[in-house]
Protein backbone atom coordinates (compact mmCIF):
# COMPACT_ATOMS: atom_id res chain seq x y z
CA UNK A 1 0.00 0.00 0.00
CA UNK A 2 2.80 2.42 0.92
CA UNK A 3 6.24 1.91 -0.52
CA UNK A 4 9.23 4.03 0.41
CA UNK A 5 12.41 3.79 -1.64
CA UNK A 6 15.72 5.23 -0.54
CA UNK A 7 14.12 8.19 1.24
CA UNK A 8 16.57 10.96 2.16
CA UNK A 9 15.67 14.14 4.04
CA UNK A 10 17.87 16.72 5.67
CA UNK A 11 17.24 20.04 7.35
CA UNK A 12 20.12 22.34 6.36
CA UNK A 13 23.21 20.21 6.95
CA UNK A 14 21.49 17.87 9.41
CA UNK A 15 20.65 14.55 7.74
CA UNK A 16 17.42 13.32 9.36
CA UNK A 17 16.53 10.42 7.08
CA UNK A 18 19.41 8.51 5.63
CA UNK A 19 17.98 6.37 2.85
CA UNK A 20 14.91 4.60 4.21
CA UNK A 21 13.39 1.62 2.37
CA UNK A 22 10.08 0.37 3.68
CA UNK A 23 6.93 -1.30 2.46
CA UNK A 24 3.69 -1.16 4.39
CA UNK A 25 0.96 -3.62 3.45
CA UNK A 26 -2.76 -3.08 3.71
CA UNK A 27 -4.03 -3.90 7.20
CA UNK A 28 -0.63 -3.68 8.86
CA UNK A 29 -0.20 -1.73 12.10
CA UNK A 30 3.35 -0.50 11.93
CA UNK A 31 4.69 1.10 15.09
CA UNK A 32 7.80 3.26 14.83
CA UNK A 33 9.83 3.78 17.97
CA UNK A 34 13.18 5.34 18.68
CA UNK A 35 14.90 8.09 20.64
CA UNK A 36 14.11 11.78 20.08
CA UNK A 37 15.71 13.13 16.92
CA UNK A 38 15.93 9.71 15.35
CA UNK A 39 13.88 10.84 12.36
CA UNK A 40 10.74 8.86 13.11
CA UNK A 41 8.36 11.83 13.01
CA UNK A 42 10.01 13.14 9.85
CA UNK A 43 9.63 9.71 8.28
CA UNK A 44 5.91 9.74 9.08
CA UNK A 45 5.47 13.30 7.83
CA UNK A 46 7.18 12.40 4.56
CA UNK A 47 4.53 9.73 3.92
CA UNK A 48 1.88 12.39 3.23
CA UNK A 49 4.41 14.97 2.07
CA UNK A 50 4.03 17.35 4.98
CA UNK A 51 7.80 17.22 4.62
CA UNK A 52 9.19 17.15 1.10
CA UNK A 53 11.87 14.49 0.69
CA UNK A 54 15.23 15.54 -0.74
CA UNK A 55 15.44 12.34 -2.77
CA UNK A 56 13.87 8.92 -2.97
CA UNK A 57 10.41 7.75 -3.92
CA UNK A 58 7.15 7.39 -2.02
CA UNK A 59 4.43 5.27 -3.59
CA UNK A 60 0.85 5.06 -2.37
CA UNK A 61 -1.66 2.62 -3.84
CA UNK A 62 0.42 2.16 -6.97
CA UNK A 63 1.13 5.83 -7.61
CA UNK A 64 4.29 7.77 -6.94
CA UNK A 65 3.22 10.74 -4.85
CA UNK A 66 6.38 12.85 -4.62
CA UNK A 67 6.30 14.01 -8.22
CA UNK A 68 5.02 17.24 -9.72
CA UNK A 69 2.39 15.31 -11.67
CA UNK A 70 0.71 13.86 -8.61
CA UNK A 71 -2.16 15.78 -7.02
CA UNK A 72 -1.16 15.46 -3.39
CA UNK A 73 -4.47 16.90 -2.12
CA UNK A 74 -6.32 13.94 -3.60
CA UNK A 75 -3.82 11.49 -2.07
CA UNK A 76 -4.08 13.11 1.36
CA UNK A 77 -7.83 12.55 1.38
CA UNK A 78 -6.99 8.87 1.68
CA UNK A 79 -4.30 9.31 4.35
CA UNK A 80 -5.60 10.46 7.71
CA UNK A 81 -3.14 12.12 10.06
CA UNK A 82 -3.28 12.63 13.81
CA UNK A 83 -0.91 15.09 15.45
CA UNK A 84 0.76 15.31 18.81
CA UNK A 85 -0.94 18.64 19.51
CA UNK A 86 -4.34 17.62 18.10
CA UNK A 87 -4.57 20.72 15.88
CA UNK A 88 -8.33 20.98 16.11
CA UNK A 89 -9.64 24.16 14.51
CA UNK A 90 -10.42 26.44 17.47
CA UNK A 91 -12.81 28.71 15.55
CA UNK A 92 -15.11 25.83 14.59
CA UNK A 93 -17.37 23.68 16.71
CA UNK A 94 -16.59 20.01 17.16
CA UNK A 95 -19.16 19.06 14.51
CA UNK A 96 -17.81 21.66 12.07
CA UNK A 97 -14.28 20.41 12.69
CA UNK A 98 -15.37 16.97 11.53
CA UNK A 99 -17.55 17.99 8.59
CA UNK A 100 -15.40 20.80 7.15
CA UNK A 101 -13.16 18.74 4.88
CA UNK A 102 -15.67 16.19 3.50
CA UNK A 103 -18.16 18.96 2.71
CA UNK A 104 -15.61 21.37 1.31
CA UNK A 105 -14.10 18.72 -0.92
CA UNK A 106 -17.60 17.77 -2.07
CA UNK A 107 -17.21 14.16 -0.97
CA UNK A 108 -20.41 14.34 1.07
CA UNK A 109 -23.33 16.73 1.32
CA UNK A 110 -23.64 18.76 4.49
CA UNK A 111 -26.44 16.50 5.73
CA UNK A 112 -24.55 13.28 5.01
CA UNK A 113 -21.41 14.64 6.66
CA UNK A 114 -23.28 15.72 9.77
CA UNK A 115 -25.04 12.39 10.05
CA UNK A 116 -21.73 10.55 9.76
CA UNK A 117 -20.06 12.94 12.22
CA UNK A 118 -22.82 12.33 14.76
CA UNK A 119 -22.47 8.59 14.34
CA UNK A 120 -18.74 8.80 14.95
CA UNK A 121 -19.19 11.10 17.94
CA UNK A 122 -21.77 8.73 19.39
CA UNK A 123 -19.36 5.86 18.96
CA UNK A 124 -16.68 7.63 21.01
CA UNK A 125 -19.22 8.86 23.56
CA UNK A 126 -18.80 12.55 22.82
CA UNK A 127 -22.06 13.28 21.02
CA UNK A 128 -22.98 15.81 23.72
CA UNK A 129 -19.92 17.87 22.69
CA UNK A 130 -21.01 18.26 19.06
CA UNK A 131 -21.86 21.94 19.23
CA UNK A 132 -19.19 23.28 21.55
CA UNK A 133 -15.78 24.72 20.70
CA UNK A 134 -12.59 22.68 21.18
CA UNK A 135 -11.20 24.85 23.99
CA UNK A 136 -13.88 23.41 26.28
CA UNK A 137 -12.52 19.88 25.87
CA UNK A 138 -9.89 17.92 27.73
CA UNK A 139 -6.75 16.81 25.89
CA UNK A 140 -7.98 13.26 25.58
CA UNK A 141 -11.31 14.40 24.18
CA UNK A 142 -9.54 16.69 21.72
CA UNK A 143 -7.35 13.91 20.43
CA UNK A 144 -10.27 11.48 20.07
CA UNK A 145 -12.13 14.12 18.08
CA UNK A 146 -9.03 14.74 15.96
CA UNK A 147 -9.00 11.01 15.19
CA UNK A 148 -12.68 11.12 14.30
CA UNK A 149 -12.07 14.15 12.10
CA UNK A 150 -9.60 12.08 10.08
CA UNK A 151 -11.93 9.09 10.02
CA UNK A 152 -14.72 11.20 8.55
CA UNK A 153 -12.72 11.28 5.31
CA UNK A 154 -12.85 7.45 5.17
CA UNK A 155 -9.08 7.16 4.77
CA UNK A 156 -7.28 4.00 3.68
CA UNK A 157 -4.44 4.54 6.11
CA UNK A 158 -4.05 6.52 9.33
CA UNK A 159 -0.77 8.15 10.36
CA UNK A 160 -0.30 8.90 14.06
CA UNK A 161 2.47 11.29 15.11
CA UNK A 162 3.02 10.75 18.83
CA UNK A 163 -0.72 11.00 19.52
CA UNK A 164 -0.44 10.64 23.28
CA UNK A 165 2.77 12.56 23.99
CA UNK A 166 1.04 15.85 24.82
CA UNK A 167 -1.62 14.28 27.05
CA UNK A 168 -1.93 14.12 30.81
CA UNK A 169 -1.16 10.54 31.86
CA UNK A 170 -4.76 9.84 32.83
CA UNK A 171 -5.94 10.80 29.32
CA UNK A 172 -3.58 8.46 27.47
CA UNK A 173 -5.73 5.37 28.01
CA UNK A 174 -8.87 6.65 26.29
CA UNK A 175 -6.92 7.64 23.17
CA UNK A 176 -5.04 4.35 22.96
CA UNK A 177 -8.34 2.52 23.47
CA UNK A 178 -9.84 4.25 20.44
CA UNK A 179 -6.74 3.48 18.39
CA UNK A 180 -7.02 -0.17 19.40
CA UNK A 181 -10.63 -0.23 18.21
CA UNK A 182 -9.51 1.22 14.89
CA UNK A 183 -6.84 -1.42 14.60
CA UNK A 184 -9.39 -4.15 15.33
CA UNK A 185 -11.59 -2.75 12.55
CA UNK A 186 -8.76 -3.48 10.15
CA UNK A 187 -7.45 0.03 9.57
CA UNK A 188 -3.95 0.26 8.18
CA UNK A 189 -1.97 2.30 10.69
CA UNK A 190 1.48 3.81 11.02
CA UNK A 191 2.09 4.98 14.56
CA UNK A 192 5.03 6.91 15.94
CA UNK A 193 4.86 6.57 19.70
CA UNK A 194 6.67 6.07 22.97
CA UNK A 195 3.91 3.79 24.29
CA UNK A 196 5.67 0.42 24.38
CA UNK A 197 2.62 -1.35 25.77
CA UNK A 198 0.57 -0.19 22.81
CA UNK A 199 3.32 -1.17 20.38
CA UNK A 200 3.49 -4.68 21.80
CA UNK A 201 -0.25 -5.18 21.98
CA UNK A 202 -1.47 -3.58 18.76
CA UNK A 203 1.53 -3.46 16.44
CA UNK A 204 1.95 -6.12 13.80
CA UNK A 205 5.46 -4.92 13.08
CA UNK A 206 7.76 -2.64 15.06
CA UNK A 207 10.44 -0.44 13.49
CA UNK A 208 13.32 0.89 15.53
CA UNK A 209 14.82 4.08 14.13
CA UNK A 210 17.95 5.91 15.15
CA UNK A 211 20.17 8.40 13.33
CA UNK A 212 17.91 8.46 10.30
CA UNK A 213 18.03 4.70 9.69
CA UNK A 214 15.73 1.80 10.46
CA UNK A 215 18.10 -0.30 12.57
CA UNK A 216 15.78 -3.20 13.28
CA UNK A 217 12.28 -4.34 12.49
CA UNK A 218 10.36 -7.38 13.65
CA UNK A 219 6.96 -8.53 14.92
CA UNK A 220 6.42 -7.30 18.50
CA UNK A 221 7.18 -10.59 20.25
CA UNK A 222 10.55 -11.02 18.63
CA UNK A 223 11.28 -7.30 18.73
CA UNK A 224 10.85 -6.95 22.48
CA UNK A 225 12.01 -10.42 23.58
CA UNK A 226 14.96 -10.98 21.27
CA UNK A 227 16.34 -7.68 20.03
CA UNK A 228 19.48 -8.13 17.97
CA UNK A 229 20.76 -4.61 17.41
CA UNK A 230 22.97 -3.29 20.23
CA UNK A 231 21.48 0.21 20.03
CA UNK A 232 17.99 -1.26 20.32
CA UNK A 233 18.97 -3.41 23.31
CA UNK A 234 20.33 -0.33 25.00
CA UNK A 235 17.18 1.68 24.14
CA UNK A 236 14.81 -1.03 25.39
CA UNK A 237 16.76 -1.47 28.62
CA UNK A 238 16.10 2.19 29.35
CA UNK A 239 12.44 2.44 28.40
CA UNK A 240 11.05 -0.91 29.54
CA UNK B 1 -23.41 87.24 52.69
CA UNK B 2 -21.79 89.89 50.56
CA UNK B 3 -18.80 87.61 50.30
CA UNK B 4 -20.83 84.82 48.65
CA UNK B 5 -22.58 87.24 46.33
CA UNK B 6 -19.15 88.43 45.30
CA UNK B 7 -17.97 84.88 44.48
CA UNK B 8 -21.18 84.17 42.64
CA UNK B 9 -20.75 87.28 40.55
CA UNK B 10 -17.16 86.34 39.76
CA UNK B 11 -18.23 82.92 38.55
CA UNK B 12 -21.11 84.42 36.63
CA UNK B 13 -18.81 86.87 34.86
CA UNK B 14 -16.35 84.06 34.15
CA UNK B 15 -18.89 81.83 32.45
CA UNK B 16 -20.54 84.67 30.58
CA UNK B 17 -17.06 85.60 29.39
CA UNK B 18 -16.46 82.05 28.11
CA UNK B 19 -19.82 81.95 26.45
CA UNK B 20 -19.23 85.29 24.75
CA UNK B 21 -15.77 84.17 23.57
CA UNK B 22 -17.22 80.94 22.29
CA UNK B 23 -20.02 82.77 20.53
CA UNK B 24 -17.62 85.24 18.92
CA UNK B 25 -15.17 82.61 17.70
CA UNK B 26 -17.44 79.76 16.71
CA UNK B 27 -21.01 80.88 16.11
CA UNK B 28 -20.64 84.39 14.71
CA UNK B 29 -20.35 84.46 10.92
CA UNK B 30 -21.18 80.73 10.91
CA UNK B 31 -17.57 79.75 11.60
CA UNK B 32 -18.69 76.43 13.11
CA UNK B 33 -19.61 75.39 9.57
CA UNK B 34 -15.86 75.28 8.88
CA UNK B 35 -15.54 72.65 11.60
CA UNK B 36 -18.36 70.63 10.05
CA UNK B 37 -16.62 70.75 6.70
CA UNK B 38 -13.30 69.82 8.29
CA UNK B 39 -14.86 66.96 10.24
CA UNK B 40 -16.56 65.63 7.11
CA UNK B 41 -13.27 65.77 5.16
CA UNK B 42 -11.37 64.05 7.96
CA UNK B 43 -13.90 61.25 8.23
CA UNK B 44 -14.49 60.49 4.58
CA UNK B 45 -10.81 60.67 3.68
CA UNK B 46 -9.95 58.36 6.58
CA UNK B 47 -12.68 55.88 5.63
CA UNK B 48 -11.75 55.85 1.92
CA UNK B 49 -8.06 55.54 2.84
CA UNK B 50 -8.66 52.64 5.18
CA UNK B 51 -10.71 50.86 2.52
CA UNK B 52 -7.91 51.29 -0.02
CA UNK B 53 -5.40 50.33 2.66
CA UNK B 54 -7.33 47.18 3.48
CA UNK B 55 -7.45 46.04 -0.15
CA UNK B 56 -3.72 46.74 -0.57
CA UNK B 57 -3.02 45.12 2.79
CA UNK B 58 -4.88 41.90 1.90
CA UNK B 59 -3.11 41.56 -1.44
CA UNK B 60 0.37 42.40 -0.19
CA UNK B 61 0.06 40.30 2.97
CA UNK B 62 -0.62 37.34 0.68
CA UNK B 63 2.39 38.38 -1.41
CA UNK B 64 4.52 38.48 1.72
CA UNK B 65 3.67 34.92 2.69
CA UNK B 66 3.70 33.54 -0.86
CA UNK B 67 6.30 31.15 -2.18
CA UNK B 68 7.25 33.52 -5.00
CA UNK B 69 10.39 35.48 -4.28
CA UNK B 70 9.39 38.21 -6.75
CA UNK B 71 6.07 38.87 -4.99
CA UNK B 72 7.74 38.84 -1.59
CA UNK B 73 10.37 41.32 -2.75
CA UNK B 74 7.80 43.69 -4.23
CA UNK B 75 5.80 43.66 -1.00
CA UNK B 76 8.92 44.18 1.10
CA UNK B 77 10.08 47.15 -0.97
CA UNK B 78 6.63 48.73 -0.69
CA UNK B 79 6.33 48.41 3.08
CA UNK B 80 9.93 49.48 3.66
CA UNK B 81 9.59 52.66 1.62
CA UNK B 82 6.15 53.65 2.84
CA UNK B 83 6.78 52.96 6.49
CA UNK B 84 10.16 54.66 6.39
CA UNK B 85 8.93 58.08 5.21
CA UNK B 86 6.66 60.42 7.21
CA UNK B 87 3.10 60.70 5.94
CA UNK B 88 3.45 64.49 5.52
CA UNK B 89 6.43 64.03 3.18
CA UNK B 90 4.65 61.31 1.19
CA UNK B 91 1.56 63.44 0.89
CA UNK B 92 3.55 66.35 -0.51
CA UNK B 93 5.45 64.10 -2.92
CA UNK B 94 2.15 62.73 -4.21
CA UNK B 95 0.58 66.17 -4.55
CA UNK B 96 3.46 68.33 -5.76
CA UNK B 97 5.49 65.74 -7.69
CA UNK B 98 3.62 62.66 -8.83
CA UNK B 99 0.14 64.01 -9.47
CA UNK B 100 1.09 67.64 -10.13
CA UNK B 101 1.13 67.26 -13.95
CA UNK B 102 -2.44 65.92 -13.89
CA UNK B 103 -3.83 68.77 -11.82
CA UNK B 104 -5.70 66.23 -9.74
CA UNK B 105 -8.20 67.24 -7.07
CA UNK B 106 -6.40 67.61 -3.74
CA UNK B 107 -9.01 65.55 -1.90
CA UNK B 108 -8.48 62.67 -4.28
CA UNK B 109 -4.72 62.92 -3.82
CA UNK B 110 -5.25 62.91 -0.08
CA UNK B 111 -7.33 59.72 -0.29
CA UNK B 112 -4.80 57.98 -2.52
CA UNK B 113 -1.78 59.03 -0.47
CA UNK B 114 -3.36 58.10 2.86
CA UNK B 115 -4.65 54.84 1.37
CA UNK B 116 -1.24 53.83 0.07
CA UNK B 117 0.32 54.81 3.36
CA UNK B 118 -2.21 52.89 5.41
CA UNK B 119 -1.83 49.90 3.09
CA UNK B 120 1.75 49.37 4.20
CA UNK B 121 0.78 49.22 7.86
CA UNK B 122 -2.24 47.03 7.18
CA UNK B 123 -0.01 44.68 5.17
CA UNK B 124 2.19 44.15 8.20
CA UNK B 125 -0.82 43.74 10.49
CA UNK B 126 -2.36 41.05 8.27
CA UNK B 127 0.97 39.31 7.68
CA UNK B 128 1.62 39.13 11.41
CA UNK B 129 -1.94 37.87 11.94
CA UNK B 130 -1.58 35.10 9.37
CA UNK B 131 1.87 34.06 10.52
CA UNK B 132 0.66 34.13 14.11
CA UNK B 133 -1.66 31.19 13.42
CA UNK B 134 -0.02 27.96 14.56
CA UNK B 135 1.58 26.06 11.66
CA UNK B 136 -0.20 22.95 12.99
CA UNK B 137 -3.49 24.45 11.80
CA UNK B 138 -2.20 24.57 8.23
CA UNK B 139 -0.78 21.07 8.53
CA UNK B 140 -4.08 19.74 9.86
CA UNK B 141 -5.98 21.35 6.98
CA UNK B 142 -3.56 20.14 4.34
CA UNK B 143 -3.43 16.63 5.76
CA UNK B 144 -7.21 16.41 5.36
CA UNK B 145 -6.73 17.00 1.65
CA UNK B 146 -7.62 20.69 1.53
CA UNK B 147 -5.62 22.77 -0.93
CA UNK B 148 -3.36 25.65 0.11
CA UNK B 149 -6.04 28.18 -0.82
CA UNK B 150 -8.85 26.27 0.91
CA UNK B 151 -6.77 25.90 4.06
CA UNK B 152 -5.84 29.57 4.02
CA UNK B 153 -9.41 30.69 3.44
CA UNK B 154 -11.33 28.47 5.83
CA UNK B 155 -8.81 27.74 8.56
CA UNK B 156 -5.97 30.27 8.74
CA UNK B 157 -7.60 33.57 7.78
CA UNK B 158 -10.63 33.30 10.13
CA UNK B 159 -8.20 32.83 13.02
CA UNK B 160 -5.84 35.52 11.74
CA UNK B 161 -8.67 38.05 11.52
CA UNK B 162 -9.45 37.51 15.14
CA UNK B 163 -5.89 38.13 16.30
CA UNK B 164 -5.30 41.01 13.86
CA UNK B 165 -8.50 42.87 14.61
CA UNK B 166 -7.30 44.90 17.63
CA UNK B 167 -4.22 46.17 15.76
CA UNK B 168 -6.24 46.72 12.60
CA UNK B 169 -8.80 48.90 14.36
CA UNK B 170 -6.12 50.90 16.11
CA UNK B 171 -4.56 51.50 12.68
CA UNK B 172 -7.86 53.02 11.56
CA UNK B 173 -7.97 55.20 14.65
CA UNK B 174 -4.36 56.25 14.12
CA UNK B 175 -5.21 57.15 10.52
CA UNK B 176 -8.00 59.49 11.64
CA UNK B 177 -5.49 61.35 13.77
CA UNK B 178 -2.84 61.33 11.06
CA UNK B 179 -5.10 63.02 8.54
CA UNK B 180 -4.28 66.17 10.52
CA UNK B 181 -1.27 66.55 8.20
CA UNK B 182 -3.59 67.11 5.23
CA UNK B 183 -3.21 70.87 5.66
CA UNK B 184 0.22 70.46 4.04
CA UNK B 185 -1.63 70.22 0.73
CA UNK B 186 -4.30 72.72 1.78
CA UNK B 187 -7.11 70.24 2.42
CA UNK B 188 -9.45 71.60 5.09
CA UNK B 189 -9.53 68.74 7.53
CA UNK B 190 -10.67 69.13 11.12
CA UNK B 191 -7.29 70.36 12.32
CA UNK B 192 -7.00 72.88 9.49
CA UNK B 193 -10.53 74.12 10.18
CA UNK B 194 -9.61 74.84 13.78
CA UNK B 195 -6.54 76.66 12.57
CA UNK B 196 -8.53 78.83 10.15
CA UNK B 197 -10.82 79.87 13.00
CA UNK B 198 -7.83 80.68 15.19
CA UNK B 199 -6.41 82.93 12.49
CA UNK B 200 -9.71 84.67 11.89
CA UNK B 201 -10.55 85.36 15.53
CA UNK B 202 -7.17 85.61 17.27
CA UNK B 203 -8.57 83.20 19.83
CA UNK B 204 -6.42 80.08 20.05
CA UNK B 205 -7.80 78.08 22.92
CA UNK B 206 -11.46 77.79 21.99
CA UNK B 207 -11.02 76.33 18.47
CA UNK B 208 -8.09 74.15 19.50
CA UNK B 209 -9.81 72.68 22.56
CA UNK B 210 -12.97 72.18 20.50
CA UNK B 211 -11.24 70.15 17.78
CA UNK B 212 -9.27 68.25 20.42
CA UNK B 213 -12.56 67.23 22.05
CA UNK B 214 -14.03 66.24 18.68
CA UNK B 215 -10.99 64.06 17.84
CA UNK B 216 -11.18 62.48 21.27
CA UNK B 217 -14.91 61.76 20.93
CA UNK B 218 -14.39 60.08 17.54
CA UNK B 219 -11.45 57.94 18.62
CA UNK B 220 -13.01 57.03 21.95
CA UNK B 221 -16.31 56.14 20.28
CA UNK B 222 -14.57 53.95 17.71
CA UNK B 223 -12.47 52.24 20.38
CA UNK B 224 -15.64 51.28 22.23
CA UNK B 225 -17.38 50.17 19.03
CA UNK B 226 -14.47 47.93 17.98
CA UNK B 227 -14.24 46.46 21.48
CA UNK B 228 -17.81 45.21 21.10
CA UNK B 229 -16.94 43.71 17.73
CA UNK B 230 -13.92 41.93 19.18
CA UNK B 231 -15.94 40.51 22.02
CA UNK B 232 -18.41 39.02 19.53
CA UNK B 233 -15.64 37.47 17.47
CA UNK B 234 -13.92 35.95 20.45
CA UNK B 235 -16.94 33.90 21.45
CA UNK B 236 -15.19 30.61 20.66
CA UNK B 237 -12.31 31.58 22.95
CA UNK B 238 -14.36 31.55 26.10
CA UNK B 239 -13.38 28.73 28.32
Amino acid sequence: MIEVKNLVKSFDSNVVLNGINETIQKGEKVVVIGPSGSGKSTFLRCLNLLETPDSGEIWFEGEQINTKKCNINRIRQKMGMVFQHFNLFPHLTVLQNITLAPVMLKLQTKEEAEKRARELLTRIGLIDKADIYPNMLSGGQKQRIAIVRSLAMNPDVMLFDEPTSALDPEMVGEVLELMKELADDGMTMVVVTHEMGFAREVGTRILFMDGGNVLEQAPPEEFFEHPKNERLKDFLSKVL
Amino acid sequence: MDFFVGIFNDFYDFFVGIFNDFYRTMIEDGRWLLLVEGLWNTIYIAICAVLIGTVIGCLLALCKISKSKVLRTIANIYTTIIRGIPLATQLMIFYFVIFAPFGMDRHLVAVIACGINSGAYVTEIFRAGIQGVDIGQTEAGRSLGLSRVQTMWRIVIPQAVKTALPTYTSEFIALIKETSVLSFIAVTDLNKAGDLIRNATYNAWIPLITIAVIYLLITFGLTKLFAVLERRLSRSDRG
